[in-house]
């Protein structure tokens, strides 16, 4: 009974010529979503390569390594980041590494395209929070109280058919009935990736179907608030109604206004704020060193190499101590603002996860490596690269040059021509992206309340549905 | 007769939230080969008897039983015996006749039915070849009461409540109908039907009841009504017993 149910659904939906126009729609959104992704990462790759490649031209014709004061390293563009773009195109994408103190990413991918920065991607996160929740209400908002005006709810349940059997059937049939097609798309979406050159290796692959399902668990909940909401009232355009103010404030209202809420709940100390009071430190450090330099007498005079040397050694440790204070401040400003930022985040994202869309979104983010702690992983990395590159230069020239500190030399001109240094040397910048054992518990949250969704509404149609009035 | 009846009100009563006394105290029995029209103008109480027979709606007081069960008690199973044709027959308006027969006849039944059977059904109704593939929305309302009527007859419980089934139907149409109304209680069928037609009660019925203000005002077989102006009868009930009968010009 409960197959014939379902079966006679994904013919009543299929069959329409509503399902025929927007699930074209739906499907061709979807499909464009994976092109524009899969463009958009060749093109990504393309400005990385060409990023890569000026960075090691600048090196071009250098002799001394204790020139080399401007390696960047660069965010690679991530395939997946290409179909969720999460927060990888409001960050910087590259950073100035210079052996010591704080790392800064710049040169967001919105900074340099405005225009994307007010519409932003279609990407796979967007066409799924739009176009599946509107499917869902599209073909779920009169399940039950449609039929009641139809009057085939009345000559169905002359019958012998329990209504746990019909609304079950209900639920399952409308769902399938848009899942199963959308899912042709999501598939010729997945083959243009390959096809495209976008390479993803297994764990991606993962991610990526674990996207789909948190997709297909965001249909379900739409799916089941409307036959819920449909079983709850006895007029289809009461129902059409009230699902619409949902729709806008789950999708709509509810994430912007809980980070909204979030930010006037607790304070966080803005990045102006913490730029300011270091540049005033540092201005207040370079003044004192200044100070510290114009005094400095070498206690060998005669010999111009140990002077030389002394000097630099002179040099590096008020960099050093320098360095330290200012790390100091910063550990503590960022500290205090990260402290009151998680407290914020937290906050906000609890609110917003009463939104199934913004569950999907994290849930998408977290999976596609793009959520909000790749600004945090990114600057963890190019930290841990700088260090590296501290220790090659030390390694190479005796000392770390970074951090602002003045460096003489002594040029011994014997005639030969200076060699010129080999860039590859230097150390490789190797981005790793957040490890999914790493995200796995916080997409799992997301995927929970996706599914706790789904069971909180499919109850309540089940509950309505039960003392629904068939006349 | 039978000694069971399959249709029994017994002491039927419903009154809904807001007070209003839908039905009030009405018994009848109809047995296997047997038709019997409920006759009444609009809020007589046809429609809730007919709904307590479904279990759509509780009774208030009484029981409505179907083969001897009781409706409220045990619906799945007194729904099992019987089959239901509404006023307005809605199936649905995407599928064509044979797909729409299918789904409900196989609700009914719960066994999957041969092309042929589902044709051969909406032929002896009436609906011809050309008009089972296509979609219902194409349909006229006596084309959906066919529909409705094969769905009934596929489902072969011995019990049929019909809900105003004639009306809106042409001459032509309501004379098939009742053509193939008698040939289903040839077949041992008890047939109840609401109606506010009383020409073709008259010509098919086996009992008359005629409904005022949800009660039973007057209950006659055939052979007594044979003679009798079933017009004058019923309109002398719908003003009240008491009132005179005014003859209609």
């Amino acid at each position: 009974m409960l197959t014939h149910i379902i079966s006679k659904e994904l013919r009543d939906i299929i069959g329409t010529a509503k399902f025929a126009v927007t699930f074209g729609v739906g499907a061709v959104l979807i499909v464009f979503a994976f092109l524009a992704g899969a463009r958009n990462y060749q093109a990504s790759m393309a400005r990385y390569e060409a990023a890569k490649g000026e960075n090691m031209r600048k090196l071009d014709g250098v002799t001394d390594w204790i020139s080399v004061r401007d390696n960047r390293i660069f965010l690679p563009p991530q395939p997946l980041a290409s179909l969720v773009a999460g927060v990888s195109n409001d960050i910087g994408r590259t950073v100035q590494i210079e052996g010591r103190g704080e790392v800064s990413a710049t040169d967001s991918r919105y900074s340099e395209e405005t225009a994307l920065a007010g519409f932003r991607l279609l990407d796979l996160d967007f066409v799924f929070q739009i176009v599946l929740s509107l499917l869902g209400i599209l073909f779920a908002y009169d399940a039950v109280n449609g039929e009641k005006e139809r009057g085939t709810l009345g000559l169905a349940f002359a019958n012998a058919l329990p209504r746990t059997v019909y609304i079950t059937g209900k639920v399952l049939g409308t769902f399938l009935a848009l899942a199963v097609p959308l899912l042709i798309p999501v598939l010729i979406g997945c083959a243009i990736l390959p096809l495209m050159r976008v390479p993803l290796s297994s764990d991606e692959w993962i991610r990526l179907a674990l996207i789909i399902l948190a997709g297909l668990l965001y249909t379900g909940v739409f799916v089941t608030l409307s036959v819920a909401v449909s079983s709850l009232t006895s007029r289809s355009s009461s129902s059409f109604l009230f699902l619409l103010v949902i729709w806008i404030f789950a999708v709509l209202i509810i994430p912007r206004a809980s980070v909204l809420l979030a930010g006037r709940a607790v304070d966080v100390l803005s990045v102006d704020e913490v730029a300011a009071r270091k540049a005033q430190l540092g201005r207040q450090l370079f003044a004192e060193d200044r100070e510290k330099t114009a005094q400095f007498k070498p206690s060998a005079t005669g010999d111009p190499g140990a002077m030389m040397k002394e000097f630099q050694q002179f040099m590096e440790k008020l960099a050093d101590e320098r360095d330290k204070k200012m790390r100091e401040l910063s550990t503590r400003l960022n500290e205090e603002r990260h402290n009151a930022q998680q407290v914020q985040e937290r906050l906000a994202l609890g609110l917003a996860r009463f939104s199934p869309s913004a569950a999907l979104s994290l849930a998408a983010g977290g999976l596609a490596g793009t959520s909000l702690s790749l600004k945090d992983h990114f600057l963890a990395s190019a930290g841990a690269y700088q260090a590296e590159f501290g220790r090659f230069m030390l390694e190479k020239t005796g000392m770390n040059p970074g951090g602002g500190t003045i460096v003489m030399r002594m040029r011994n001109d014997t005639g030969e021509k200076p060699k010129p240094i080999n860039p590859y040397e230097l150390p490789e910048f190797r981005y790793r992206p957040i490890r999914l054992a790493d995200v796995f518990q916080g997409v799992l949250l997301n995927l929970a309340i996706l599914l706790a969704f789904n069971a909180v509404f499919v109850a309540v149609a089940f509950r309505a549905f039960l003392r629904y009035d068939l006349r | 007769m039978a000694n069971q009846p399959m249709f029994e009100a017994a002491n039927l009563s419903k009154r809904y939230e807001d007070g209003l006394l839908a039905l009030d105290h009405i018994s009848f029995s109809v047995y296997p080969g047997e038709i019997y029209a409920m006759l009444g103008g609009n809020g007589a109480g046809k429609t809730t008897a007919i709904n307590l027979f479904l279990n759509f709606l509780e009774p208030t007081e009484g029981e409505a039983r179907i083969d001897g069960i009781v409706t409220h008690r045990e619906p799945l199973r007194a729904k099992e015996k019987v089959a239901f044709v509404s006023e307005n027959v809605m199936l649905y308006p995407n599928f064509t006749a044979l797909q729409n027969l299918e789904f409900f006849a196989r609700l009914g039944s719960r066994r999957r039915f041969a092309r042929k059977e589902l044709e051969d059904v909406l032929l002896r109704v009436g609906l011809q070849a050309d008009a089972h593939d296509k979609r219902l929305r194409s349909f006229s309302k006596g084309m959906r009461q066919k529909c409705g009527i094969a769905i009934a007859i596929l489902k072969d419980a011995p019990a049929i409540l019909l809900d105003e089934p004639t009306s809106g139907l042409d001459p032509q149409a309501g004379f098939e109908f009742l053509r193939l109304l008698a040939s289903l209680r040839g077949e041992g069928k008890a047939i109840l039907m609401s109606t506010h037609d009383i020409f073709r009660a008259r010509e098919i019925a086996d009992t008359v009841g005629i409904m005022n203000r949800g009660r039973l005002v007057m209950q006659r077989d055939a052979a007594d009504l044979a003679g009798t102006d079933l017009e004058e009868l019923y309109m002398k009930h719908m003003a009240g017993h008491n009132s005179e009968v005014v003859p209609l010009a």
